[in-house]
């Protein structure tokens, strides 16, 4: 299966497409927050409610993304099979369940997880 | 490392570049190597990837943003699901700028300041800056955050090249980086259950919208209902 990707908008299109489209469709909507921010930093209280229901949205779209990347991946990470996407995944979570400050130990095991596989699988 | 008040603002700003050369700036430079293969999977040139990084700046942001083009999104909903990613770097710009503030600081400072804000710049700051001398705080800044957008940008360049040319085990490892490392600092910022909450059912329904919700409206509609289910589920405030 290979998906059409998002066309051009017609009457914007031409060579300066893709930069435009960066700016439109992903600088500004990044952008934005970092900016009200600035204008409402001394009014709005970190920890009231609603930020409290974005920041929840907020973290439940990240873990949205990591799953799709892992059932849907890009590319080559298509090649290797899900059961070993998934293990990867697991093999961080767990190590970062035990310790949260280890970081770099659970990217690296959940990699050498994926990486490893991959050669035993593949070769 | 710790700062002198007496230091000039190069001084400070080395420190705050060795600080981030300690370890952070590596992280988010392996994390944005998959962002360069997937700018070029969908075609777009290798100055669109590498601008990417230094003006969105936000990882998850810039992975939707190509993901959503290869699989084919509205551009609308594009637009809806980066903007709801980004949505936290409202409060996140709330709680650091008090540390950064100086009196007579101009907006445009301010502004700048606040471009800087992401995952990594941000915890790390907030760990950081409260042992830095206030005057010399934007400079650490500056300098911790510049270096992490640098070896950022030059992990993009070379992802954008290096994956095509890999073995599949290694290329795969390196597309794999993103969600691992996402996972990883999720986990680190864990508050409470209903961080929690929010990250399973988020990984949980994304799928599933996905196969039920077309357009490209099912990571929205998935990190909507996963994100209002987990706010209901948070600990009241007791105890603050």
């Amino acid at each position: 299966m290979t998906p059409v990707i998002t066309q051009p908008i017609a009457w914007l299109d031409g060579p300066l497409w893709p930069y435009l489209a960066l700016v439109l469709f992903a600088v500004l909507p990044t952008e934005i927050w970092r900016w009200l921010a600035v204008a409402f930093s001394r009014r709005i209280d970190p920890d009231s409610p609603a930020l409290e229901w974005v920041r929840a949205v907020a973290t439940a779209l990240l873990a949205g993304i990591v799953a799709k990347l892992i059932v849907s991946p890009p590319g080559a990470l298509a090649a290797v099979p899900l059961a070993l996407r998934v293990g990867a995944l697991v093999v961080t979570l767990a190590i970062m369940l035990f310790d949260r400050r280890r970081v770099l130990l659970a990217v690296l095991a959940g990699e050498a997880t994926l990486i490893g596989g991959a050669y035993w699988l593949l070769a | 490392m710790s700062v002198s008040v007496e230091w000039s603002s190069w001084r400070v700003a080395l420190a705050g570049m060795r600080d981030a050369l300690s370890l952070p700036a590596w992280v988010v430079g392996f994390g944005l190597i998959g962002v360069g293969s997937l700018a070029r999977d969908v075609g777009y040139p290798v100055e669109v990837a590498v601008l990417s990084t230094m003006l969105v700046w936000a990882g998850p942001s810039q992975v939707i943003f190509f993901a959503s083009i290869a699989a084919g999104a509205a551009w609308s909903a594009i637009a809806i699901a980066v903007g709801f990613a980004s949505l936290r770097f409202l409060p996140m710009t709330v709680a650091i700028l008090p540390l950064l503030r100086r009196p007579g600081q101009s907006v445009w400072m301010q502004l700048l300041l606040a471009h800087y804000v992401a995952v990594t710049a941000w915890t790390e700051g907030l760990r950081r800056l409260p042992h830095v001398p206030p005057p010399q705080r934007v400079a650490y800044f500056l300098g911790f955050a510049n270096t992490c957008m640098a070896t950022s940008s030059i992990g993009t360049f070379l992802g954008y090249y290096l994956i095509g040319a890999l073995p599949i085990p290694f290329a795969a490892g390196l597309l794999c980086l993103t969600p691992i490392f996402f996972l990883a600092s999720l986990t680190a910022g864990l508050r409470h259950r209903g961080d929690a909450a929010a990250i399973m059912l988020g990984l949980v329904l994304a799928p599933i919208c996905d196969r039920f919700i077309g357009g490209g409206f099912d990571l929205i509609v998935a990190g909507l209902i996963a994100g209002t289910i987990a706010f209901a589920l948070r600990p009241k405030k007791a105890a603050p």
